[in-house]
């Protein structure tokens, strides 16, 4: 296993800071996020607390825009079982049906959601975002947190109030009542969508739209609160599946001939290739303002090929399509497990569920990308890792 | 001088129960010369008056005796609509309309109409008569013959919510009170309904509010008696790239985030 990086990881400590309770928004107007900027810094620590704003009425301003365009953003779409923790309601859908499921969500309406799997991602995003205000306040290039769910609007009101509990700056949402939501992923531009419904997300894979699954895991360690990190598979993530087919086809051997023999020929782009896009233009825009070193967003390639041979293609493609990662991990084949525990990202990508699951095993917040050919052996494989 | 006239071909409801909804004869019917069948306009409201019928049609299946209907008028609102007043009654019957009233007005009295005829809904594209019927105390929703067409297994009414006042876009948006009758009965009907595959559906669109102005929103009408299947908070984005995903058959424009009375 071969580092590319000098860098020793940053593990930041992450103690989990106790989140300040909001109080209940119904009828209270929060006032727009120009009022959100407030918010105090302790350290490198970036808890925002946003200035509840009382009684006022909906803003009227000029053109009205309170969030960013969505084709300005970084649009991240994340569905309500990601974001926040709905096991025990889910038992009550599956097991009483859709009636008794709203009626028991309609009783709990004061009663917050606790977090969800997707939820310290979300939360660095935020802390991104409060860098990037200060840096260029007048910017609409900023991550865009969107929840778009097919549950029913029933669920509306204790969603928003989980939203205000736990101090979220999401605006937007969408609750489609039990159509697709896909529509409106593509009518807002997202850039990345995160949900436990696997179908959903192969649907929206298969309009282009960058796509993981997420699962409810057993454990989960602590994560950066100050620095965003994600972490990628490069096979079927960032590139297509097209070595996979052939390393599943006809072997290691053939594999590595295969490499060497293109290693000039760029591989072909995968389904995350534009998110890491534009991860990569946010991070260039601290890299403006001299914090390169300081720099909240970090990226993180850990790929099972090899650096001295395989993974040479890798490194070319990403620099052809002018894309800098932070840190390229060449694990040649050992488990990914251990070395993602040491950079504990906000969330890892990967095609292959036996990576995903043995992540979580650890602890990592792992999501499944149902891309390419190894979902045919996904398919054969029982998931075990809970929903 | 306004009259109304009775279709005799279809069954007249129960004036205490029935939800009334009058809708413009330019909406239904294209012009034509007094004597001929006139046109259909498009497919807008024959597709809008046979869900109504639909729905009205399963209502009676669980209770023969069931009064909670829609019933629907149709309306002149200007003189030269109301002299077309025989073939506009024999067009309805010759398109098998279920339209169980005529009201023959002109732009001086079709309001007084509305309002004789305890209309709860005015439906048309004219922004100027959804204006007037506004100022006078009677709910108006705009139709849109442009927008992509709704599906037919479903009525989808949408509840929009503008933080931005903007000049000139129709009638002044309704409060809870101009909703609340309205919102009771169709409630009512809704929940005869089960919650998947219903043929009616009440959508809640937050335009440029807060979510916590959509959360407002969303508990003044259910308080009414609506509880709203689907909701969507704009923030702002723009809501001509999801139209064509919401689908509503027209939209009720409503303000109820009067936090300071």
């Amino acid at each position: 296993m071969v580092k590319m990086s000098l860098d020793s990881v940053q593990v930041m400590s992450g103690q989990a800071k106790e989140l300040k309770v909001a109080p209940s928004s119904n009828g209270d107007s929060r006032g727009s996020w120009e009022e959100k900027e407030e918010f105090h810094q302790d350290n490198l620590g970036l808890t925002t607390k946003p200035t509840p704003v009382t009684g006022r009425r909906a803003r009227k301003v000029e053109g009205g825009v309170f969030f960013p365009k969505p084709e300005n953003a970084v649009t991240i779409a994340v569905s309500t079982r990601v974001l926040f923790r709905t096991d025990r309601e889910q038992k009550v859908f599956q097991q009483k049906g859709v009636e008794e499921y709203l009626r028991y969500q309609i009783e709990h309406e004061n009663e917050p959601f606790a977090p969800g799997p997707a939820f310290p991602f979300v939360k660095a995003l935020e802390a991104v975002n409060a860098r990037l205000r200060e840096l260029y306040p007048q910017s609409e290039e900023l991550f865009d947190i969107v929840l778009v769910t097919y549950n029913h609007a029933h669920v509306g009101i204790r969603l928003i109030n989980t939203i205000n509990h736990h101090n979220l700056f999401i605006e937007r949402f969408c609750m489609t009542g039990g159509s697709s939501p896909i529509g409106y992923l593509k009518a807002w531009h997202t850039n990345l969508y995160l949900s436990a419904d696997s179908e959903k997300v192969r649907e929206a894979l298969a309009e282009g739209i960058a796509a993981a699954t997420m699962f409810l895991p057993e454990k989960q360690t602590e994560v950066s609160e100050s620095q965003l990190r994600v972490a990628f598979d490069g096979d079927a993530v960032l590139f297509s599946d097209e070595s996979e087919r052939i390393f599943k086809a006809h072997g290691l051997d053939k594999f590595f001939e295969h490499e060497r023999d293109n290693e000039d020929t760029l591989l072909d782009h995968g389904p995350l290739k534009g998110f890491l896009e534009a991860l990569g233009k946010l991070q260039k825009k601290f890299y403006a303002k001299g914090q390169r070193l300081n720099c909240p967003i970090r990226t993180y390639l850990v790929t099972a090929r090899s650096a001295a041979s395989s993974g040479i293609r890798a490194l070319k493609t990403l620099r052809a399509w002018g894309l800098e990662i932070d840190e390229a991990l060449f694990l040649a084949g050992a488990p990914k497990g251990p070395m993602l525990d040491k950079i504990r990202p906000h969330i890892y990508f990967d095609d292959q569920m036996f990576h995903v699951e043995g992540a979580a095993e650890m602890g990592t917040i792992a999501a499944h990308v149902p891309y390419g050919v190894a979902q045919k052996h996904n398919a054969k494989q029982n998931t075990s890792v809970g929903k | 001088m306004a009259s109304t006239i009775e279709n005799t071909d279809v069954k007249q409801k129960d004036p205490d129960r029935a939800v009334v909804v009058a809708v413009t004869s330019r909406e239904v019917f294209e012009d034509g010369a007094e004597g001929d069948i006139l046109a259909l306009r498009d497919d807008m409201a024959r597709k809008l008056l046979m869900l109504m019928h639909e729905m009205n049609e399963r209502l009676q299946q669980e209770s023969a005796k069931e009064l909670l209907q829609f019933d629907v008028v149709l309306i002149t609102t200007d003189s030269q609509q109301q002299q077309q007043s025989s073939s506009i009654i024999s067009s309805t019957k010759h398109h098998g309309l279920e339209i169980s009233r005529f009201c023959f007005a002109n732009e001086e009295d079709f309001v007084e109409s509305l309002q004789t005829n305890n209309v709860q809904l005015f439906l048309t594209s004219d922004k100027s008569e959804a204006s007037q019927a506004t100022q006078k105390g009677v709910l108006s929703a705009l139709l849109d013959h442009q927008e992509a067409s709704p599906p037919s297994d479903q009525l989808r009414i949408m509840f929009c919510e503008d933080a931005i006042i903007q000049p000139d876009t129709g009638p002044t948006p309704a409060n809870r009170e101009a909703i609340q009758g309205f919102a009771a009965q169709l409630g009512e009907i809704r929940r005869r309904f089960s919650l998947a595959d219903s043929p009616l559906c009440f959508i809640l669109v937050t335009a440029h509010g807060s979510k916590d102005s959509c959360a407002s929103s969303l508990l003044t009408l259910r308080s009414s008696g609506i509880s709203v299947d689907e909701a969507y908070c704009l923030a702002g984005a723009p809501r001509d790239p999801i139209m064509p995903l919401l689908q509503p058959h027209f939209t009720i424009r409503i303000s109820f985030s009067d936090l300071e009375e």
